[in-house]
């Protein structure tokens, strides 16, 4: 095995943390089989992509053009990256872990008669083979798979994977593919798109994240938060039971199934800190619990905590914080 | 209208930490005391599923599940939630199932039912996270795929989903027959089944199919994952200490955590 390709989904405007960590991933796993890192940009391209693809790592970047990929529709992206791969008799192919590259994934590998792995976490190319690591038990055990055939088709858990620097500059040798899809093809349409609103910057790139769970008892209880999180630059997150309750957007879950995150701080109010959840905050740096009940398990994986009933806690922290500030004369 | 729900069983994914042991030998998790449940997305599924039906006011639903004999539980389950019709494929005829194998069965069995108008996955077991069945069954099936339903309406022979991205929503409009995956959301938390439900449940006799039923042959329906090695299994280390913040009242305990947050430049 030694042809890697990583696909790339285009989205409006440049190249962001997704692609970027594809072309990484692939970079990494291209050098230790000793071979070569394709960036393949499915959909209509804008030009800035190329350069950037190059930064990453990739050797050659292959445009696929057909006005039907647009914007995405499930059937026209598997079938365009299932010719291209074909093409270019991809060995390793890498997609994004978007909701897209997700959803494409098993469709794609079983059209190639690929094994097909998601949310790995470590993908090393070594003589020949791919050691691949994935979670299972939601974060409770580590698998490690070896994977001897081509083709294979993964998808690296996000965040999971440390974005190589960019090296400006970097070219690649970059190529057309044009390919003859059938309209007829697509069976399913995007009729609406709704972006959900966030306190805050975008969870995968904020700095400070407060998190409320089950035990804020209702969607009341994250106004405190949006307080806390107001007052220090931060972002609210959520555990998934406080999303199953409604009180906050689903998009806002973090988590195995929800966001990964990467903040400098995590502050986890009423979250228990079960295995699934805790998955998505591997990458923060440090972690601090706020939990009525001593023996909740997120203490086992915070670096400080408080026991204390976050309704009296949270207001009293925020009292705190405007004391030690004016202190400081900020 | 026809609901086909695949779900699995597997050992209760809640299980704390601190109770979870691996069999490195086998490469599983010890299920010791842990309960057996219908994989959790799986009742979401399920849930989107009767949600459907009951809006289309009428239709059936079968829960269809590749498992071992325990799996006539989850089926049960599923029968006291109010699907119609259960199915169990015997996986003791199959060993070593790898995800295509599991998705060529479901596939077969779909074959055998009464065609299905949209077949319904979780978006991953909660077990192996393999997040990949549905895509696959999908593919065997030449069916679009649509991941990560929250909920489901019908329009004419087409269905409207309203499925969860990166971003936040999208409505996607999609042809019959398709396959789709669900996730969890507010306005598909699982039933629970009425009393009298679960002792019509408790008396239902749950048909298996086997190879034979299926007209398959149990050498034959692995895929391309079976190629994949199985080298270890094990539990990660976690080494992080906690510093217990304490104070005589909320206040002073307060000011600790402001000063904590100062001392990781977060403040
Ligand atoms: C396949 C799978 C995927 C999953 N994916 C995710 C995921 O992506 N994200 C996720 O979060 N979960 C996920 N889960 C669910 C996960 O297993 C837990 O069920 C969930 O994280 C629990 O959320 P919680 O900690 O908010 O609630 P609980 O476990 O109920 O904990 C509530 C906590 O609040 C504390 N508390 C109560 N009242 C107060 C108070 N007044 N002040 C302070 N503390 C208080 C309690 O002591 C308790 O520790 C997944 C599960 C499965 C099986
Ligand atoms: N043994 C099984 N029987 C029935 N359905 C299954 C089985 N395994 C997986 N599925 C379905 O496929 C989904 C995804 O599973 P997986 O790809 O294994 O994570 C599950 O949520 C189920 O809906």
């Amino acid at each position: 095995m030694k042809n890697v390709v990583a696909l790339l989904i285009v989205a409006p405007g440049g190249l962001r943390r997704t692609e970027a960590e594809v072309l990484s991933a692939g970079r990494r796993l291209a050098d230790g089989l000793g071979g070569t890192l394709t960036a393949v940009i499915l959909g209509a391209t804008e030009a800035s992509w190329d350069g950037d693809a190059a930064a990453y790592g990739a050797d050659r970047v292959v445009h696929v053009e057909h006005a039907g990929l647009a914007e995405y529709q499930a059937e026209m992206m598997v079938e365009a990256a299932r010719r291209v791969c074909a093409a270019l008799q991809a060995e390793v192919c890498l997609a994004p872990s978007s909701t897209y590259g997700l959803e494409m994934a098993p469709v794609l590998a079983q059209k190639l008669g690929a094994a097909v792995v998601t949310d790995v976490i470590g993908a090393l190319g070594e003589a020949g083979q791919v050691k691949i690591t994935k979670p299972v038990y939601g974060g409770k055990a580590n698998s490690e798979l070896i994977a001897r055939k081509a083709p294979l088709v993964l998808v690296m858990r996000a965040r999971s994977v440390a974005v190589l620097e960019r090296k400006a500059g970097a070219a690649a040798e970059t190529s057309k593919l044009e390919v003859q899809l059938d309209a007829g093809l697509a069976k399913s349409r995007i009729v609406e798109r709704k972006q959900e609103a966030s306190t805050g910057v975008r969870l995968e790139d904020a700095r400070i994240i407060i998190s409320g769970g089950r035990g804020m008892g209702g969607a009341e209880g994250f106004k405190v938060l949006d307080e806390l999180a107001g007052m220090l630059g931060g972002t609210v997150g959520a555990s998934r039971a406080a999303c199953d309750q409604g009180w906050v957007p689903a998009s806002w879950q973090i988590g195995q199934t929800g966001k990964k995150v990467a903040p400098e701080l995590y502050l986890a109010v009423g979250i228990s800190g079960a295995s699934q959840h805790l998955v998505g905050i591997s990458g923060a740096k440090h972690i601090v619990a706020v939990n009525k009940d001593e023996k909740a398990p997120i203490f086992e994986t915070s670096e400080a905590g408080v026991v204390e009933d976050y309704r009296t806690m949270i207001p009293a922290l925020i009292e705190a914080v405007k004391k030690h500030r004016a202190a400081q004369g900020k | 209208m026809h609901l086909v729900v695949c779900l699995k069983q597997i050992m209760d994914p809640e299980l704390p930490p601190g109770d979870f042991r691996v069999d490195t030998q086998k490469k599983e998790a010890v299920r010791g005391s842990a309960n057996l449940v219908i994989s959790v997305f799986d009742e979401n599924a399920l849930e989107v599923a009767l949600q459907l039906r009951d809006a289309a006011g009428g239709g059936k639903i079968t829960a269809l599940c590749v498992g071992p004999e325990s799996a006539v539980d989850a089926l049960r389950k599923a029968i006291s939630m109010r699907a119609d019709e259960a199915i169990r494929v015997r996986e003791e005829e199959f060993p070593a199932l790898d995800a295509y194998g599991t998705a060529r069965l479901l596939a077969a069995a779909l074959r055998k039912l009464e065609p299905a108008d949209l077949v319904f996955c979780g978006r991953e077991a909660g077990d192996w996270h393999g997040a990949i069945v549905g895509g696959l069954l999908a593919g065997e099936l030449e069916r679009p795929f649509v991941s990560l339903v929250a909920g489901a309406k019908r329009a004419g022979d087409a269905f409207v989903l309203r499925r969860q991205t990166d971003e936040g929503w999208e409505t996607v409009e999609c042809a019959g027959p398709a396959v789709i995956s669900v996730t969890n959301d507010d306005a598909n938390q699982p039933r629970i089944p009425k009393v009298k439900d679960n002792m019509m449940a408790f008396r239902r006799q749950i048909p298996a199919w086997g190879a034979a039923e299926l007209g398959v042959q149990a050498s034959e329906m692995n895929g391309p994952n079976a190629a994949l090695e199985f080298a270890s299994l094990g539990i990660p280390k976690s080494e992080r200490q906690c510093q217990v913040i304490g104070g005589e009242s909320v206040e002073e305990k307060a000011a600790r955590l402001a000063q904590k947050l100062a001392d990781l430049h977060v403040l």
